[in-house]
């Protein structure tokens, strides 16, 4: 069994240029070294049954050994406020907020804190281990503490805060529920004796959501909060409850007060890490780990589900304290790409150990675009990496009660898998949820990505290295452009190509991406979707931060979680964000078919319709006997139509000029329509009486003699190398190529 | 917030029904009948107890027969001894498992695991 852990990494940047220099960040708890090997890819798919793991190793500066230490990962979100004179100022202190906790019984968890844990020493406002609001005040040696009578409730609004009031020697704690009825109600204050004087430790940051464990700017934290803050404010001075709730509630609180230490509005700067104070002071913050932003506050009544229509509403962040942005390794390996590479999927391999019985092989992917305005071939591949980075490090087998049920046989976990359970620290995929049961709407790619690079998972990047490997197998030249790239540049460095080719499963596009296919479609460009489930998330980049990707599910589609009302907008952008479907442009109308199932049971065969013998497409079919099925055989379930399928819909878009070549539309009892294709409720919704559940295959041009060609299956790309290459589905795949980079109009669809 | 209920499968399990038991054996990648698949959904939804798992010893080739622990962080159980060669095998050596944890009755023929 090899070891694929033992030592992890990742590279950066993901996505590199010849002539740009990407680095390695790697870590290993248990080995001293191991020997580097960088490696292009042209199949990362271990399956013995496939072409199996293919390399080639170009040579680099990089390849040899390469020493190795333990870089720990600190997951957590919090926002910090380095050190000013302000934050220590002496005499009494008020600190308060709305809280909505999500895990209230998780352990001890921190507010706001002026706090150094390594010296038990400043000021904190949090919950203990029973989930009562604290206030503890720590100085020269001793501490003071005051726990509310009765413990927070989960997921409801709460008034929190803590005082010190110098002059009466007490320190006070406010709880007031904002809904006290029907059980809800957990008000309650709490007085006990505190310092006269106290002077506090110098060098110590304000934190919100955790305390510093050590001084300086930067510290380390711990005691990360799970669950929402609203409009945190600190007074210099003890104020009674009312008027601490009246600072709170208020949206501009009057920064003319010299006394107004800080008052924090999150719903400033939302798609951005700072986050802003309304006070003179100017306290701006830094967030750590990207806590989940464009968040309902206490205030939101329902009267917006938008937070940029509103954003005085959204004044709330939710932070994690499993959330993993960065993970802040230091590099260990530096490459310059050479300007004669070609672009691709590339690997840093590394092996230790190799003869025992455990021997580690480890896989830190990377990819190199051909960049804007260069192309070295008239035909891209897309890497989809927005898909894999909803994907990275999906613990949803792990964690989820559906997934056996879905994939309907025994889960099969990987050596990754099997880490994975244990790690959670290195952050999980758009697919879970965090600790505390909310959904994980982030993803970057800063941090080790187990599913994305060789051996790993068998979905998405393994799967599109079949693609890899059929156009090195038909010797066919291609350059790989990436998604972060097309939502940056859009559909100018498309338009360098006479054909695109999308993945198995290019699932997730920011509107800039669907923008950028759209321009390219109707300006003569010409498109193979080989995949299934495509162009269906709306997602967001990060306004800044490179490789990182923003997905709120909503209420509609094949949702792993559900969003909560009202917090379905994308924070990087202000866009709504779910299904392109639900946002007015189905994937129908762009690639002529739009996902309608899965499909676990087994992978089927398509028959051929009678568009197959239309005489405008005879190239399409060309040495291909319609008598027989299309792709009866593949890797993924026995057949080339499977897992995640898509039909054709003019309802939904698909154009008039599409011709629907073949179908697999007996998909049994196995094929399950996805959620957003059952209007009402009845029986017989399952493939096995629904013929609505099915894969198309489909063609149509566009304007400019542009088209597009679509599989509408995930299984099609692990079909291409049966029987060793010698199949229908690669004879039409290449068919298909062919045709789309010769420059001929199609005629005949006037 | 929408969560999956692991108790929500609730399909009576009837220990007298052995020709299910037998149609699984011959068949256990399926397709099954009806009944077979309620009695599936129940066994499979919860994973009745703690879910049993399979670990990939070699892609495609070997498996070792895995439990999860049922909390994040904690590490997977493995049964070392457990190896199989076949998946239907795996599944069917997983089916006794559930069915005696369902029904209380061991089933004959337990032990087709490699």
């Amino acid at each position: 069994m090899t070891d694929t852990t033992a030592v992890l990494g990742y590279a950066w940047p993901l996505v590199v240029s010849p002539g740009e220099e990407v680095a390695f960040h790697l870590s290993s708890a248990s080995l001293a070294e191991a020997e580097a090997t960088l490696l292009r890819v042209r199949c990362g798919d271990p399956d013995p049954d496939g072409p199996g793991l293919r390399f080639t190793t170009p040579g680099t500066p990089v390849d040899g050994r390469v020493a190795l230490r333990h870089q720990p990962l600190h997951p957590g979100s919090c926002a910090i406020v380095p050190d000013v004179p302000a934050l220590r100022r002496a005499g009494s202190l008020s600190a308060g907020c709305f809280l909505w906790p999500t895990a209230p019984l998780a352990g001890p968890q921190t507010i706001l804190s002026r706090w150094r844990e390594d010296r038990r020493e400043g000021w904190r406002l949090g919950l203990d281990a029973e989930g009562r609001l604290e206030f503890e005040v720590g100085a020269q040696g001793r501490s003071w503490r005051v726990t509310a009578p009765q413990p927070l409730l989960e997921r409801e609004w709460v008034f929190v805060a803590g005082v010190l009031d110098a002059e009466a020697g007490e320190i006070r704690i406010v709880q007031q529920s904002l809904d006290p009825q029907a059980g809800r109600d957990r008000s309650g204050d709490a007085t006990a004796a505190g310092p006269r004087s106290v002077s506090w430790p110098e060098a110590t940051a304000l934190v919100i959501a955790a305390q510093a464990r050590e001084g300086g700017d930067a510290p380390l934290t711990a005691a990360h909060l799970d669950g929402k803050i609203d409009r945190p404010r600190l007074y210099a001075g003890a104020l009674d409850a009312a008027a601490l709730r009246a600072l709170c509630e208020s949206l501009a609180p009057p920064p003319g007060d010299p006394d107004l230490l800080a008052a924090w509005d999150f719903s400033r700067d939302i798609p951005t890490g700072r986050v802003r104070d309304l006070s003179a002071n100017r306290l701006d913050g830094t967030l750590r780990h990207l806590p989940m932003r464009g968040m309902t506050g206490a205030n939101w009544d329902g009267s917006t589900v938008q937070w940029s229509e509103a954003p005085h509403l959204y004044g709330a962040i939710h932070f994690h304290s499993d959330d993993m942005h960065d993970a802040g390794w230091s590099p260990d390996l530096r490459l310059t790409i050479p300007e004669d590479w070609r672009s691709g999927f590339y690997a840093l391999r590394l092996r230790a150990r190799q003869g025992s019985d455990d021997p580690v092989e480890s896989f830190v992917a990377f990819f190199v675009r051909a960049p804007l305005g260069k192309p070295r071939s008239r035909l891209a591949l897309v890497a989809s990496t927005a898909t894999f980075l909803a994907y990275a490090n999906s613990a949803l087998r792990l964690d989820q009660v559906h997934a056996e049920a879905m994939l309907e046989g025994l889960l099969t976990l990987s050596r990754d898998d099997v880490y994975l359970q244990e790690h959670r620290e290195l952050g999980m995929s758009t697919y879970d949820t965090h600790s505390d049961g909310s959904g994980w709407c982030y993803s970057s790619a800063k941090r080790p990505i187990l599913n994305m690079r060789p051996r790993g998972a068998t979905f998405n990047y393994g799967n599109d290295t079949h693609i890899i490997d059929w156009l090195e197998q038909i010797g066919q030249d291609y350059d790989i452009i990436a998604d972060d790239d097309i939502d940056r540049h859009g559909a100018q460095l498309l338009a360098g190509y006479d054909c695109v080719i999308t993945g198995s499963h290019p699932e997730y596009f920011s509107r800039a991406m669907l923008d950028a296919f759209d321009a390219y479609q109707r300006g003569g460009g010409r498109h193979i979707y080989l995949g299934g489930n495509g162009f269906y998330w709306r997602i967001g980049w990060h306004p800044t931060q490179p490789h990182t990707m923003e997905i709120r599910r909503g209420m509609n589609g094949l949702r792993t979680w559900e969003g909560e009302a009202g917090e379905n907008a994308l924070s990087f952008t202000g866009e709504p964000s779910g299904l392109w479907r639900s946002n007015g442009r189905p994937p129908q109308r762009l690639v002529g078919v739009g996902f309608d199932a899965q499909v676990f049971t087994r992978s089927y065969p398509y028959r051929w319709r009678e568009e197959a013998h239309d005489p405008r497409i005879r190239w399409l079919v060309e040495g291909i006997d319609l008598e027989k099925p299309l792709g009866d055989a593949g890797l993924r379930g026995g057949g080339a139509a499977g897992l995640e399928v898509d039909r054709v819909d003019h309802t939904l878009g698909s154009p008039p000029h599409l011709l629907w070549i073949a179908t697999a539309d007996q998909l049994d009892y196995g094929g399950v329509p996805t959620l957003e294709e059952l209007r009402t409720l009845h029986r017989g919704a399952m493939g096995d009486q629904n013929a609505r559940v099915r894969a198309d295959v489909a063609f149509f041009p566009t304007a400019k003699g542009g088209a597009v060609f679509c599989t509408g299956s995930i299984a099609w790309a692990c079909a291409l190398s049966c029987n060793n290459y010698d199949n229908s589905v690669s004879r039409l795949t290449g068919n298909v190529l062919r045709r789309f980079l010769d420059p001929r109009p199609f005629e005949g669809f006037d | 917030m929408l969560v999956n209920d692991p108790e929500a499968a609730h399909w009576p399990v009837d220990p007298s029904r052995l020709d299910l038991v037998e149609e699984f054996r011959r068949k256990p990648r399926g397709p099954h009948s009806d009944a077979l698949q309620k009695l599936l959904h129940r066994m499979r939804w919860s994973g009745v107890g703690r879910r049993h798992v399979l670990i990939v010893l070699e892609p495609n080739r070997r498996w070792m027969l895995g439990r999860l622990p049922g909390r994040r962080g904690a590490p997977i159980e493995t049964f070392p001894n457990r190896v199989f060669t076949d998946l239907a095998a795996a599944e069917w050596a997983v089916f006794v498992l559930r069915w005696e944890a369902l029904t209380g009755q061991k089933l004959e023929d337990g032990s087709s695991a490699a």
